[in-house]
């Protein structure tokens, strides 16, 4: 999620159509019909080429070495193009339908990697997952296309969670919640102490809010509902998704009011001054954080609502995926089992400055007791599911901010809101 | 142009003579530019059309829909909101900062002791990129900000509310940094326009008797009318193309409140992957866009012949 951050990085690519004006935007959507060309190198079985979007300074950094270290094996030659994320995804679908794409992408799994296994766009990498037979089944069925073969190799993952400072839950003597009931009465404690128990960051990145549909949906209606309804199987008018709003709407009036105008990276802000209580976020959140504020984090996960509901948690997963048309694909496939290896997994852990778990099973995450409980929860997940985005698709993901930001404002008009939603969802999957 | 040459009176048989075979260059002048406009704007504009009669992703081939696109804008809530945004848009941004700039022009026209000065303070704004002149107002605006603080300042806290965030106030908060930057470029085409007025008008109509506000009612404003048509020009363009600071400070939102044609454009094409209904978007902006300012142009032309 932290790669799917419209605030800052959206810009680079509005301001070149800003300055098209009316008529110019036509002919910028044209321009992408008519001339589908993309980079040119990595022809033949030359360099193989991969289009990173991991460009903040350490996951850059890591991505480097991981490549120099691969160059430096002889199994073959790759070259790293870092692209700015938001241009990296607006391009994506030009890179893989023009003629001479580039080999490699870092990418989501899941619904996105799979819609574009559908229209055949992606290299078959069932090889690769030979050699990775110690990986999960769920990393499996996650990187597995509809016709059944594996389309993706996943690189890493994270959690969300409620995290909060222990020194701050010390001072005020309170406890981490198990149960919805016993959040609310946190929820309650918190407040009557004069402190916004929830923070969120919905200004510029109100898709924050979709982790708490995500989570409720989860864990009231079930993982598998979930993945239906983003797919669009279910309705987002349905009684079983106004239930969600419903549970939502018990913790509102606990909800930071300032939250709505500024962005998650000063509500990370505002959760370490102690001017919140505490914030469902992704562990990408800690890239804001200052290093000594790291020792005093903790999180715990969102509170079970309904015991009979398998326990699903989310955990985008991050990785790669290859264009069916390279002109190198054993080159392709050999850098994909380099990466997939114990040895780069742990060089990119080691590099990068997230919290994230690599996704090989016999390579070492951190050992810090922030990682060693992120992994121990989803180790005890019945159901992993991704994010908002990543189980429908990004073209989806404004209908939720809109309905959810619209939802936290006026929780009175959810039955309008759920409608509107579902129209414009339909829309979204009509085409 | 050659049209003009050949009517000059001066032997004109010699003349007609060259006129009729064109000059290698001239038609390279006239050509070569042509051929780049026509691969570079034309052909995508004309594209621009046949898309908004189809339905397209980006990646699968374009199916046409014929006039699918336009009727399902015409039952879209949010275009509809986005074309009301669009029209306070351009009256409160367009409106004001004529007004603005003309009257900052108005009164900075003298030279006068450090008038330099206030010139070069109102055009500032325009010197910024708009990005930063958006992160300069989000400080603005944040909660506990500038604005908030200075509202506590004068005993008017109840007014606080988040700006940005807040669907009644989204639209305006974001008008307002805009106008801060136009009204100093139209500041600056007003100036030029007033520094051309041939000082001997104002001289005979003050002879005449003529008080300043008939002078500025009868002299200044219809001297100016060159300068209103580019003005005009650029305020509906800027108004209908207003992007990046929109979309800077709320991308539209909340809940698109703030939603303007471009945006909304923008967000269909490039976040939902309907290219289709986004191409139709654009080709009402374009035809709003044409309308007011062929309104205008033919109006003015009229008034010439």
């Amino acid at each position: 999620m932290s790669d799917f951050d419209p605030g800052r990085r959206r810009f680079l690519g509005h301001l070149g159509l800003a300055g098209l004006g009316a008529l110019g935007a036509s002919s910028f959507l044209s321009a992408c019909a008519s001339s589908a060309s993309g980079p040119t190198t990595g022809n033949g079985s030359g360099a193989v080429t991969i289009q990173s979007n991991l460009s903040s300074p350490q996951a850059k950094a890591a991505m480097e070495k991981l490549i120099a270290n691969f160059n430096a094996q002889g199994k073959g030659t790759a070259s790293l193009n870092t692209i700015a994320s938001e241009t990296f995804r607006t391009q994506l679908p030009t890179y893989l339908t023009s003629a001479n794409p580039p080999d490699l992408y870092t990418w989501y799994a899941g619904s996105v990697a799979n819609d574009y296994a559908s229209r055949n766009l992606l290299l078959d990498v069932s090889d690769v997952w030979k050699s990775l037979g110690d990986y999960p089944q769920s990393l499996r069925t996650l990187s597995t296309d509809a016709s059944g073969k594996q389309i993706f190799v996943p690189m890493n993952n994270y959690w969300w969670g409620f995290f909060y400072r222990k020194s701050n839950f010390a001072k005020w003597g309170v406890q981490e919640p198990k149960t919805w009931t016993e959040f609310l009465a946190l929820c309650e404690t918190l407040k009557g102490k004069g402190v916004p128990p929830i923070g969120i960051g919905l200004g510029d990145t109100p898709w924050v809010a979709s982790a708490w549909f995500d989570y409720l949906n989860i864990r009231i209606n079930g993982a598998p509902f979930h993945r239906e309804l983003l797919a669009g199987k279910q309705r987002f008018d349905d009684p079983k998704v106004k239930a969600v709003f419903t549970r939502w709407r018990e913790a509102l009036p606990y909800f930071d009011p300032k939250g709505k105008a500024y962005p998650f990276q000063e509500a990370t802000t505002a959760l370490l001054a102690g001017k919140t209580g505490m914030f469902l976020i992704g562990t990408f959140f800690a890239d804001a954080a200052p290093k000594d504020a790291l020792g005093d984090l903790d999180f715990f996960r969102f509170p079970i609502i309904d015991p009979a509901v398998p326990l699903a948690e989310e955990a985008p997963t991050d990785g790669f995926f290859a264009s069916a048309k390279t002109a190198n694909p054993t080159g392709t496939r050999a850098l994909l089992t380099y990466l997939s290896g114990v040895e780069a997994q742990e060089a990119y852990v080691k590099a990068s400055s997230g919290i994230v778990l690599p996704a090989n099973p016999k390579a070492k995450a951190s050992d810090s007791p922030l990682v060693v409980k992120g992994k121990a929860m989803l180790d005890e997940a019945k159901e992993l599911t991704q994010f908002f985005n990543r189980d429908s698709s990004d073209a989806l993901q404004p209908t939720a901010d809109t309905a959810l930001t619209k939802f936290i404002d006026k929780p009175d008009q959810i039955d309008a809101i759920l409608r509107e939603w579902q129209t414009s969802a339909e829309k979204v999957f009509k085409g | 142009m050659t049209a003009t040459i050949s009517t000059t009176p001066v032997t004109p048989t010699r003349r007609r003579r060259r006129s009729a075979r064109l000059s290698p260059l001239l038609v390279a002048f006239v050509l070569v530019p042509f051929a780049v406009e026509s691969v570079w704007v034309f052909w995508p504009a004309l594209q621009g059309f046949w898309f908004s009669l189809t339905r397209w992703d980006g990646m699968s081939p374009p199916t046409f829909v014929g006039v699918d696109n336009y009727v399902e804008m015409a039952g879209d809530a949010t275009f509809r909101g986005a074309l009301l945004n669009t029209v306070i848009w351009l009256v409160l941004f367009g409106g004001l900062s004529v007004l603005g700039g003309f009257g900052m022009a108005l009164v900075l026209q003298r030279e006068r002791r450090g008038v330099g000065f206030y010139r070069a303070a109102l055009f500032t704004p325009v010197v910024f990129s708009l990005v930063v002149t958006a992160l300069v107002w989000r400080v603005f605006y944040q909660p506990d900000g500038i604005a908030d603080t200075l509202l506590r300042a004068v005993g008017l806290e109840q007014l606080i509310r988040p700006w940005l965030a807040d669907p009644q106030t989204a639209l305006y908060a974001v008008i307002l940094p805009a106008l801060w930057r136009q009204i100093g470029y139209v500041m600056v085409l007003f100036l030029a326009g007033l520094k051309a007025i041939d000082p001997a008008l104002h001289e005979a109509a003050r002879m005449d008797g003529a008080n300043s506000w008939q002078r500025l009612r009868h002299v200044t404003i219809p001297q100016l009318r060159g300068v209103n048509a580019v003005v005009l020009s650029v305020i509906v363009i800027d108004s209908l193309r207003s992007f990046d600071i929109v979309w800077s400070l709320t991308k539209g939102g909340p809940y698109h409140s703030s939603e303007l044609l471009s945006t909304y454009m923008y967000s269909t094409a490039f976040q939902s992957l309907r290219l289709g209904y986004a191409s139709a978007i654009a080709v009402v902006i374009f035809v709003l866009a044409l309308a007011v300012i062929l309104g205008y142009l033919v109006r003015a032309f009229r008034e010439e012949a």
